[in-house]
């Protein structure tokens, strides 16, 4: 008597760690298959960093040790604070959404789960639907402080963005074989938290083009990432 | 829903463009199917590189105070001054801070301390008498030696006590699986991680029952991909009602 399916393939890779991230989790950067050829001996990242264990520091939260999450909001916050910056918009919202983030954080370190992801995956999860939740609400909510507002382009923080990802990445040359369009439509919504309704708004294009134009970039994005 | 378009909605919710109703429903699956939040960590991973273009702005002052303050869950009010010493033992000290603060959160601090203890004494009370399990399983392995016990409450709450050192090679982890449904497939109930027995919970399945089959197997790390049983059989065996 068995459970085992004797036919089921393997067909997924190990789980890659988060390629920025410092310490214990951190992995090879980059597939080996697509570093190849393109600035072979590129210095990564800058500088001395401070090696910080963000999974320990999550579970020393669980237990209830304060200083955890002080010592994971100043390794992150920063970082975090540009992240919610660039799809808010507005000073005072992202610095709402990055102390909920790690309020968040705090209340539900316990159920994170070293096996199930990276632990700077997880922070920057909850960030990211925090701002998300925000950015659809403000939509109806808030359009006042319009001095804080950061009236930076779209354009121009997008092409910050897609020129900060080194270009020894998978995911800068993956997105580097779409077309402009696609790689346009990916980053606006990942990078400024952009709906396919905002985003065809913006370019347009019909509803129906952006969402298949988006599906095929992502199928592409898979494909030469995997 | 086929691998492709599960890949698809993996990637929008990892972008942000899914429906909240489709990516609350997806994460509650995945808190309870180790492969697909591997995937969804996966899809997850793919963008992360983009997280790092983001300026590092600097943190206003304060800023740690306001989170500090709301720690405590019960409130969003504003301490002021030092109050960055809290001891690492935190809950009942910094009560006891807000509540001679601040006369009118007394009742609110005392109730949160009675709240406590009384949680402590159910939390004890119930750890120190633990539910007869409604059934019990002895997994044996390929040489018939009992290799772990599953002991499971009406909730699904499975305990897992190994009784064999486990031979697991190196990159890889225990995953514990069931069938609630004879003729249905496996459902994974998780992983045993550590490679030391652990207690598993999982909600949405129906209450187990005598005869249902248990069973251990090696997967790769994180899970297995394919959210069925892949990897060779620990311990198999079937359950049955305990004499009360």
């Amino acid at each position: 008597m068995t459970l085992t399916t004797p036919g089921a393939s393997v067909t997924i890779a190990s789980r890659r760690p988060h390629p920025g991230g410092a310490g214990l989790t951190a992995g090879r950067p980059v597939s080996s298959h697509l570093s190849k050829g393109t600035c072979g001996s590129h210095p990564h990242g800058g500088g001395f960093k401070i090696e910080t264990d963000h999974a320990a520091l999550i579970r020393a939260c669980a237990s209830g040790d304060r200083s955890a999450l002080k010592t994971l909001m100043e390794a992150e916050g920063g970082r975090m604070l540009g992240v919610a910056r660039r799809m808010l918009r507005r000073a005072d919202l992202a610095e709402d959404a990055v102390q909920d983030a790690l309020v968040l954080a705090w209340r539900r370190a316990a159920q994170f789960d070293p096996s199930r992801g990276s632990a700077k995956g997880w922070l920057y999860t909850i960030l990211r639907n925090r701002c998300l939740t925000m950015l659809r609400q403000e939509d109806r909510e808030v359009s006042s402080g319009a001095s804080e507002v950061d009236d930076t382009p779209a354009a121009q923080v997008l092409a910050s963005a897609h020129g900060s990802l080194e270009t020894s990445t998978g995911l800068r040359q993956c997105l580097d074989r779409l077309d402009g369009a696609t790689r346009e439509a990916i980053l606006s919504s990942y990078v400024l938290g952009h709906s396919h309704g905002e985003i065809a708004g913006q370019t347009g294009t019909p509803l129906g083009t952006v969402k298949a134009r988006m599906r095929r970039g992502l199928l592409k994005l898979r494909e030469c990432l995997s | 829903m086929t691998e492709r378009s599960l890949d698809d909605l993996l990637d929008e919710i990892a972008l942000g463009l899914a429906s909240a109703e489709d990516q609350s429903r997806i994460e509650a699956m995945a808190a309870q199917d180790a492969a697909l939040a591997a995937r969804l960590d996966r899809a997850r991973q793919r963008f992360a590189p983009l997280d790092d273009t983001a300026p590092v702005l600097p943190l206003p002052q304060g800023f740690w105070q306001g989170i500090a303050a709301r720690l405590d869950g019960a409130t969003d009010l504003a301490t002021t001054g030092s109050g960055e010493t809290a001891p690492a033992s935190g809950m009942v000290v910094d009560l006891a801070r807000v509540k001679s603060r601040l006369g009118r959160w007394r009742g609110t601090a005392l109730g949160a301390i009675a709240a406590s203890l009384l949680l402590a004494c159910v939390t004890g009370w119930t750890l120190l008498s633990p539910p007869a399990p409604l059934v019990i399983a002895v997994l044996m392995d390929a040489e018939g030696e009992a290799f772990a016990l599953i002991e499971s409450g009406a909730d699904n709450t499975t305990r897992v006590t190994l009784l064999e050192p486990a031979d697991v090679p190196a990159g890889q982890v225990m995953q514990v699986w069931t069938k609630p449904d004879e003729a249905g497939p496996p459902v994974s109930l998780g992983l045993l991680v550590e490679g030391s027995s652990r207690t598993l919970s999982i909600s949405g399945l129906p209450a187990p029952g005598a005869r249902q089959l248990y069973e251990i197997t090696a997967e790769p790390a994180g899970g297995s991909p394919t959210n069925l049983p892949t990897g060779p059989i620990l311990g198999v065996g079937l359950a049955k009602e305990p004499v009360l």
